[in-house]
């Protein structure tokens, strides 16, 4: 939940739970965070573990939206959505028992996870973290991982799956998972620091004893590699690699350490309830696009065989279980059920983007928004013909208000490819992909 | 900071007591013979083996068919270990008798095993003769247990670090499987908040803004109607003990407040007297009366109704250190004594929307929603705190003394941080750091910078072990004593080697096999052996995963809370027993007794157990005995609604016997939801007609419905959907069986299975590195050298200690 005090004009306040964890300490807060410039593109991702109810997902007719039960809860943008229909995510196809891994991995990667418990882990760079690197330059945080279910069951994921895929959709390269955050108050941290007063000179000791660790640890990692071996090098590379990228972003906070920042409430934990976690976090993802901490964000609402159940809208029985739904309708109706929930949170992180104004516009004017799932129907595991929409403008050249069917077969990475064309990072191949979309008059 | 305290016993009493129990341990033991192994007269000849293939494998394992991509048409007979990659995993489908498939013809019993201990017999040789391959684990970075840990005994300090950094991937099982455990931008940004916040707290930084710790109790499901724990008061029920650290002396705000209705935001139960006692370590802070209210409706404004409890701010001096703060309501004698109205469930609506009792729903009593802990508000120096004592060795007369006190206090510290002795660029860089301290905070800031910083170095953060120089590619050597001091503690503690085993490894005795052997002998009694249970037992077993299941409430009304603790703590608790006692790890299946409290031994249908604390109870009968009756067990293997025979035949496949089933294969046609006269077993044998299916689900399903007297959440059933259980069926050696009690005792007469699977699993753990082909020989070994003490786990685990694959590394190929 998000209060915005209209006293106070200039502040933001954050809260876990309401009143009651209300913190007495907000002038101690110091968020080194700017103010956006000039209006810039965002890309976010959002996804859905375990598929939909699909009947309900797709629209009636193409072409003008016909908006699907599922889809009500955004009505009020309507005319920026364009529902996807067709693709497919075919790397995640395999003859093995690791389907929900694979769907995971391959949504935003477009390529088939290496099945492996440990040694040789590998998928492919994932879309976000294309548009990432090259927006790195630009804003402290390079992305942002966000998540709603800590990943701590035990015991082999899957078959022959390391849980690592499971536990995330970004790869920072083929070799490297990024994990996702699930609690507020450390995105907080990681979006503002944790220095102790808003006090500039104490913001510039803060960012000076950071640069002055991560000089000293880079030294010493290098003076380790020095002496180990060839095949023990990648650990403490992906070490090396994590303090470059701190260091980068240091920098840029000592570069805008004369920016004006409002106040920002540090939530403090993950609340109890379902929808409110998930709202503090996209708000949190729409706060860090508003003060241009970072360009690029993924959102996992659901992963694959979550076994969250959600009695507040009457159902009991775990997601993972009840998406094996055996065509029963009242399993189906209750699949429906969590679809539409999702999309009502997902509906209040537009709302957010557009309640934000940004340059001539709103937040939501320079986002675009992919929203979808890696399977189609959960209960056969289908990875043909995933819910797929996207929420965009014309900033982006996107023609919202539509319902377009893809020709059987066309990979899901070709939207992606088209997306970071549309965020103007210009590649020709993307994962599986075999060309890119016309998203204006398809 | 902040990690709820449960209603544990004493951890020091039981400590006690076992290490009598375990001194006595395995000297006094009359060794038992061994299990496994048989005479080696009746092993085939070359032409036997080859024919046995010929007769029983080849129809589907042929160079053509390549069933399950494996063909044994044309291996080798006469050279077994130089295929021992295919060959182990032929020993493993028939140490457990899954191949040929149920319904192939078979050779008799005596044939079979004859031939399944020739081929190990064959490899084991081989790798006796050529040396061992210890493998290569990669570089270690600590995960997020070993990181608190490592933080508790380096700093005496107790975190949730839960609250500081995230999970870890897991691979082979296991969550500090070396090849996993990755770095990203975003974990050593953790590290870096993790490090300030540590060193702050731990030096007791007067300077450090307030923090808050939130303390919660679920609403809907857990009853608080029973004294929770020993750190609660006696006559006391429901409320929590929570363990805070307080970082600095100074002023601290406690707050208290009240569970409401879900429909009103009433605060419940407003209809009887209650009193909420607030404790500090024991002592009584305040006391809260709340009156009952007779009018409920004209007596009490809203605002009051819902918000009485706003203003239970307890402001109070406390002193640096952990301090357990307890809130708890008043007991009432006729809840106790059962009279007055009954609670209903605590999942039903009518439960959760009321918010008191005379209205018709039930017993409606006030509980305790959450605590909050704020400060420091006006933070002093602490004159002592367990921290300080560990870090402030040595204090400066004078300012001239500072800098050599401040290298006595660092060398120290990163000897023990860094696993090794200290090096003159180690603290030439700490000193750095100290430096910049004491410029903005004086001797005490020098010093916890320096702490900071010593908390992100890779020496901390990773575990290295380097090959020695000059030996050629690929050659296994033994690792030097610190390597090895390391590799000890964080198997058997999940945390750094304490002073006693870095000073071994220091003077380089610690590989002595006398000296390993008391070591690890030592670690086992030490409480942070206790690491081994959670990290260890929780996840080779799953039982971790009792902490995030949710049965569906309208199929298992009574599951709460309560119960879901209960389960983690009777398997804690049994667990436990088993090492400290040093146990046959035989009994993990058979033991006849268990540990329980009044709410699990009525879910259990035990009479007898009264109170909400845990004592050793020896089982009426053998049909709960062993982990296979234990409810979190029972829990995880089963879906939210229902019980799972695939999910529970995989688990013992999978975990108990070592041999998983392969993946069901793409499209698999669902098991339909009609009721079906007879229930699940009906539609189970259904789906088994299907060829495709049959395959493995013959196997499998039988292993599960062994269990199908234990509903999803382990109550006793002998019904499902009104009709009679049948527990009985065939093991995939070809024995019958009726019910669970003669299913376990199947499983005990053939105990290698088992007995490998669990030293494969400590081996995983151990080494953090999957196990491959080359390591059974050495599990083999273990399991064989831990015969003659009946498996006691001081046997298995030295077995593990002393193997190569342990104590040895390979060199970079």
């Amino acid at each position: 939940m998000i209060l915005t005090r209209q006293s106070l004009p200039r502040r933001t306040v954050l809260r876990g739970l309401g009143v009651s964890l209300a913190l007495p300490l907000l002038d101690a807060m110091v968020p080194a965070m700017t103010a956006a410039p000039a209006p810039v593109k965002r890309l976010s991702t959002v996804y859905v573990g375990m598929g939909m109810n699909m009947d309900l997902w797709t629209p009636a007719s193409e072409g003008p939206l016909d908006l699907s039960p599922i889809l009500q809860p955004i009505a009020a943008f309507r005319d920026r959505t364009l529902v996807l229909s067709g693709f497919d995510s075919k790397e995640a196809d395999a003859h093995d028992g690791g389907v929900h891994p694979r769907c995971q991995t391959a949504w935003l990667t477009g390529s088939k996870p290496f099945p492996t418990e440990g040694p040789g882990i590998r998928a492919g760079i994932s879309m976000d973290q294309i548009a990432a690197a090259e927006f790195e330059s630009e804003t402290q945080l390079a992305s942002m991982e966000l998540a709603l279910e800590s990943f701590e069951l035990a015991g082999a994921c899957n078959f022959g799956y390391s849980c690592a895929y499971n536990n995330t959709l970004c790869w920072r390269n083929a070799t490297t998972p990024i994990p996702m955050e699930v609690n507020p108050r450390v995105v907080f941290e990681r979006m503002f620091g944790t220095a102790d007063s808003t006090d500039q000179e104490a913001r510039l000791a803060y960012v000076k004893k950071r640069r002055s660790i991560l000089d000293a640890v880079s030294a010493r990692a290098a003076a380790l590699n020095a002496r180990i071996g060839a095949s023990d090098r990648q650990k403490v590379d992906q070490y090396l690699d994590a303090v470059r990228d701190v260091e980068r972003r240091i920098q840029k906070a000592e570069e805008q350490i004369d920016q004006e920042i409002p106040v920002v409430d540090q939530p403090v934990g993950v609340p109890g309830r379902f929808e409110d976690h998930a709202r503090l976090m996209f708000d949190l993802l729409a706060l860090a696009y508003q003060t241009d901490l970072t360009r690029v964000g993924t959102f996992m609402v659901a992963k694959e065989q979550s076994n969250r159940a959600y009695p507040e809208i009457g159902v009991a029985e775990p997601h993972h279980p009840l998406s094996h739904h055996q065509n029963n309708p009242e399993k189906l109706a209750k699949q429906a059920k969590v679809n539409v929930f999702h999309m009502q949170l997902f509906a209040h992180f537009l709302e957010k983007l557009q309640a934000t104004p940004d340059g001539d516009g709103s937040l939501l004017d320079h986002t675009v928004v992919l929203y979808g799932s890696g399977m189609s129907d959960s209960n056969l595991h289908l990875m043909w013909d995933v819910p797929t929409m996207v929420v965009g403008s014309s900033t982006f050249g996107i023609a919202g208000g539509r319902h377009v069917r893809h020709p059987k077969g066309t990979p899901l990475a070709n939207l992606q490819l088209t997306l970071l064309d549309k965020m103007g990072v210009r590649l020709d191949r993307f994962g599986d992909s075999s060309g890119k979309l016309n998203l204006v008059s398809l | 900071m902040f990690r709820a305290l449960k209603g544990t016993p004493s951890a020091a009493l039981l400590t006690a007591v076992v290490m009598a129990a375990f001194a006595a341990g395995i000297g006094a033991q009359q060794p038992a013979p061994p299990v496994s192994g048989r005479p080696p007269d009746t092993a085939p000849s070359q032409v036997e083996a080859r024919a046995l293939l010929d007769k029983y494998c080849v129809g589907c394992h042929s160079d053509r068919a390549k069933t399950g991509g494996l063909s044994l048409q044309s291996i080798d007979v006469a050279a077994v270990a130089q295929h021992a990659e295919t060959w182990e995993k032929v020993v493993r489908k028939l140490r457990v008798g899954l191949m040929p498939p149920i319904g192939m013809p078979r050779p008799d019993a005596t044939t079979y095993d004859a031939f399944t201990a020739w081929v190990e017999q064959q490899i084991d040789r081989a790798a006796a003769a050529g040396g061992p391959d210890p493998g290569r684990p990669p570089i270690h970075r600590l995960n997020r247990t070993e990181y608190t840990n490592a933080v508790r005994d380096l700093l005496g300090l107790e975190i949730d670090a839960r609250a500081l950094l995230p999970p870890d991937d897991s691979g082979f099982g296991f969550d500090n499987n070396a090849d996993v455990l990755a770095v990203s931008p975003a974990l050593l940004d953790r590290y870096l908040v993790a490090a300030q916040s540590v060193s702050r707290l731990a030096v007791g930084d007067p300077t450090m803004r307030p923090i808050i710790g939130i303390y919660r109790l679920p609403y809907l499901t857990l009853r608080q109607e029973d004294r929770v724990g020993n750190d609660l008061p006696h006559g006391s029920r429901g409320g929590m003990a929570v363990r805070h650290y307080f970082p600095v002396d100074g002023e601290y705000v406690i707050k208290v407040r009240l569970q409401a209705s879900s429909a009103q935001a009433d605060i419940r139960g407003l209809d009887e007297t209650n009193e909420v006692d607030v404790r500090l370590d024991g002592e009584r802070l305040r006391l809260f009366r709340v009156e009952p209210v007779t009018n409920y409706v004209s007596n009490l404004i809203a605002d009051e109704k819902q918000a009485l409890d706003s203003d239970w701010n307890i402001r109070l001096p406390v002193k640096a250190g952990l301090r357990t703060v307890s809130v708890a309501l008043d007991q009432k004698n006729w809840y106790v004594e059962g009279v007055g109205p009954q609670r209903s469930p605590v999942s039903s609506f009518g439960y959760s929307n009321a918010h008191r009792t005379n209205l018709g729903i039930g017993r409606i009593e006030m509980g305790i929603d959450e605590v909050t802990i704020e400060g420091p508000f006006d933070g002093r120096v602490p004159e002592a705190s367990p921290t300080r004592e560990r870090i402030f060795i040595c204090r400066p007369a004078s300012q001239a003394d500072e800098k050599p006190c401040a290298q006595t206090i660092l060398s120290a510290l990163a000897r023990r941080a860094f696993r090794r002795p200290v090096t003159a660029a180690d603290l030439d860089l700490l000193m750095g750091f100290y430096e910049d301290g004491v410029a903005r905070r004086g001797f005490e800031g020098g010093i916890q910078a320096a702490i900071e910083a010593m908390l992100v170095d890779p020496n901390f953060l990773f575990r290295v072990e380097l090959d020695p120089p000059g030996l050629a590619a690929g050659t296994a050597y033994r690792l030097s004593d610190l390597e090895l001091a390391s590799r000890l503690s964080f198997f058997l503690w999940s945390s750094l080697p304490d002073e006693e085993l870095l000073a071994l490894a220091e003077s380089g005795r610690l590989a002595q096999p006398a000296a390993l052997d008391a070591q690890v002998r030592r670690m086992l009694t030490d409480p942070r052996a206790d690491a081994l249970l959670d990290n260890f037992f929780g996840q080779w077993l799953l039982v971790r995963n009792v902490g995030s299941v949710s049965p569906d409430p309208k199929a298992f009304p009574d599951f709460d809370e309560n119960l879901r603790e209960a389960f983690e703590e009777e398997t804690r608790l049994f667990l436990h027993a088993q090492l400290r006692e040093d146990r046959s790890a035989r009994e993990l299946m058979d033991a006849n007794y268990t540990f329980l409290n009044e709410r699990l031994a009525r879910h259990y249908g035990v009479t007898g157990v009264y109170g909400s604390h845990f004592r050793r109870v020896t089982l009426p009968d053998a049909r709960r005995a062993g982990l296979l009756g234990h409810g979190s067990v029972l829990t995880v293997t089963s879906y939210a609604n229902r019980t799972s025979v695939v999910q529970r035949g995989k688990w013992i496949l999978e975990n108990l016997l070592g041999s998983p089933p392969p993946p069901p294969p793409p499209d698999v046609p669902p098991l339909e939801n009609t009721k079906v006269e007879g229930g699940l077993r009906k539609r189970m044998e259904q789906h088994r007609q299907n060829p495709v299916c049959a395959a493995c689900h013959a196997q499998l399903d039988p292993l599960g419905f062994a269990l199908e007297n234990f509903d999803g959440v382990g109550t006793w059933r002998t019904t499902d959907e009104r009709a009679p259980i049948d527990a009985s069926g065939v093991m995939p050696d070809g024995t019958k069986f009726t019910g669970p009690i003669d299913f376990r005792e199947a499983l005990q007469s053939r105990p290698e299975a088992l007995l490998r699977t669990l030293t494969e699993k400590l081996l995983t753990y151990a080494t953090g590195r999957g196990a491959e082909h080359f390591d059974m020989p050495e599990v083999r070994r273990i399991v064989r050298e831990a015969a003659p003490f009946d498996y006691r786990w001081s046997s298995l685990i030295l077995g593990v200690v002393k193997s190569a694959p342990f104590q040895m590394r390979r060199s970079a190929s």
